[in-house]
């Protein structure tokens, strides 16, 4: 940013800030609202600065005004000492204003969702039983005669009664008397039977049928490989993650899902070896379990933020 | 630390042995925490890293002076996020048990929170105060005049400083 723009850019914001403050000071005049329209068409960046100063008052309107209040005025002494050298070092970059992370509105529009953690069942209309994993979201029809689910997020297990159809990004699966579960993943759905057949139908391309103990890949153009899992283990669908000599790195990728918050690990762990069984419930004893029995410790840099590091030998 | 590093630049990794035990020395300094000094060590790199697209390493001559600039801002950074976050544990825990959010709630709002708490910063407190109050408490410029014990024509000059710092910032 040059001077010159910045200078124009800081000449909009002082006068969009002062008609916000008259506006607060107790409302305008019929003149003055005349007068605020004429100054908002101006030119798009008037028009932009002024969505912009709304979408501000609108954040601060979201949170629940006394906890709000208390936090962000809280008395500090780190953060007094700290403001000199903060100024010294320039403008500190708006990282979470930019990197606010939100749901996808998809999910918030759902019939029926899951937050992180989260885990619920329900049984639907006909009979067939649903569970929902960790964020997941889902939408129901079962009107005239309908019987489809439709997977918006996460993962979803279905025990079907009768014939049933569930509605993916990447196309259809029809099932007859079936169990079977339903992963959306970066790559396409993951479909594993665990009982009776499930049809695929990936948007464009031939489908294919996948019996129990089969596991593919649904892509919206095509099917990948048939691979067999053993359908006898339990899962997330019991409260359990399981982990047979498995890399570390990959059980914390899976574990990620069900903890809010940030979950980071030195890469130096991600080949260690685990083997057990983890209740998902209690994620923070999961992470004690794994202390306990690897060389890392637990380290948590704040409630939320939860970093491993490989223990170092002070024997 | 993970979701790190496809294939570093051999730049990037020599400056990364050259200067990692030295930045991290100097954030231990800071923060008496080993391991938080290690993360933070680790997210200055990366910071260097994700900014180096547009500039690259070889023309940085004092590649010190450059790590600390970055380093600096994440402790402070640091600091100011756990502070909330300790004001914000410290107010849950007085709400009553039925009012409490659930774990993804609260920590959305935190989310939130510490986004509008980077907004807010580096405005003096009782430009800060009067904006908080103003907005979140809806109080008018007569009552906040009242609380900071200054004229509302003083109010008012605090709440157009507050907007044009956020508007900037937000830009």
């Amino acid at each position: 940013m040059n001077a010159r723009t910045d200078d124009a850019a800081r000449r909009l914001a002082r006068e969009a800030a002062q008609w916000l403050a008259l506006q607060d000071a107790g409302g305008l005049s019929a003149e003055q609202r005349d007068s605020l329209s004429r100054w908002r068409e101006r030119s798009a960046a008037h028009e932009a600065l002024w969505q912009k100063a709304e979408a501000l008052r609108e954040r601060f309107s979201q949170v629940p005004a006394p906890l709000a209040a208390t936090c962000l005025d809280r008395p500090d002494p780190d953060r007094r000492r700290l403001l000199g050298q903060a100024l010294a070092v320039g403008t500190l970059v708006p990282l979470g204003w930019l990197g606010y992370r939100q749901l996808p509105v998809d999910s918030w529009r759902a019939d029926l969702r899951t937050a992180t953690g989260e885990r619920r069942g329900l049984t639907l209309p006909d009979g067939s039983r649903l569970q929902l994993n960790t964020a997941s979201a889902v939408n129901l029809d079962f009107s005239l005669g309908r019987q489809q689910v439709q997977l918006v997020a996460g993962e979803i297990a279905v025990d079907s009664a009768g014939s049933l159809q569930v509605q993916t990004r990447q196309g259809l699966l029809r099932a007859g008397g079936a169990s079977f579960c339903v992963r959306l993943g970066g790559r396409g759905c993951t479909v594993s039977v665990s009982r009776g057949q499930v049809d695929l139908q990936p948007l464009s391309g031939p489908g294919a049928r996948v019996d129990a103990g089969q596991r593919a890949l649904l892509g919206a153009s095509g099917i990948g490989a048939l691979q067999p899992f053993d359908a006898q283990l339990p899962g997330w669908q019991q409260g359990l993650l399981l982990a047979n000599n498995q890399r570390l790195g990959e059980l914390l990728r899976e574990l990620r899902r069900y903890r809010p918050g940030l979950l980071r690990w030195d890469p130096a762990l991600e080949r260690l070896a685990v083997t057990g069984t983890f209740q998902l419930d209690d994620t923070d004893r999961i992470l004690a379990l794994l202390a306990a029995s690897l060389p890392l410790v637990v380290h948590y840099r704040t409630r939320y933020w939860v970093s491993l590091t490989p223990r170092e030998n002070t024997a | 630390m993970t979701e790190s590093t496809a294939a570093p630049e051999p730049t990037l990794s020599a400056l990364y042995r050259a200067h990692r035990g030295w930045l991290h020395g100097w954030l231990l300094r800071r923060l008496g925490d080993t391991w938080t000094a290690a993360d933070l060590t680790q997210d200055t790199f990366l910071r260097v890293l994700a900014a180096q697209q547009s500039q690259t390493l070889a023309s940085l001559r004092e590649p010190r002076a450059y790590l600390l600039t970055v380093g600096r801002r994440l402790l402070v950074n640091h600091f100011r996020r756990r502070s909330l976050e300790h004001a914000y544990l410290e107010a849950l825990r007085q709400l009553p048990e039925a009012l409490a959010p659930s774990p993804e709630q609260r920590w959305v709002l935190l989310e939130t929170l510490q986004a509008l708490d980077e907004l807010l910063d580096g405005l003096p407190r009782p430009v800060r105060q009067a904006f908080i109050w103003s907005q979140l408490e809806g109080l008018d410029y007569a009552s906040i005049a009242t609380r900071l014990r200054v004229s509302e024509r003083t109010v008012k000059r605090y709440m157009v400083r507050a907007y044009e710092h956020c508007l900037l910032v937000a830009l």
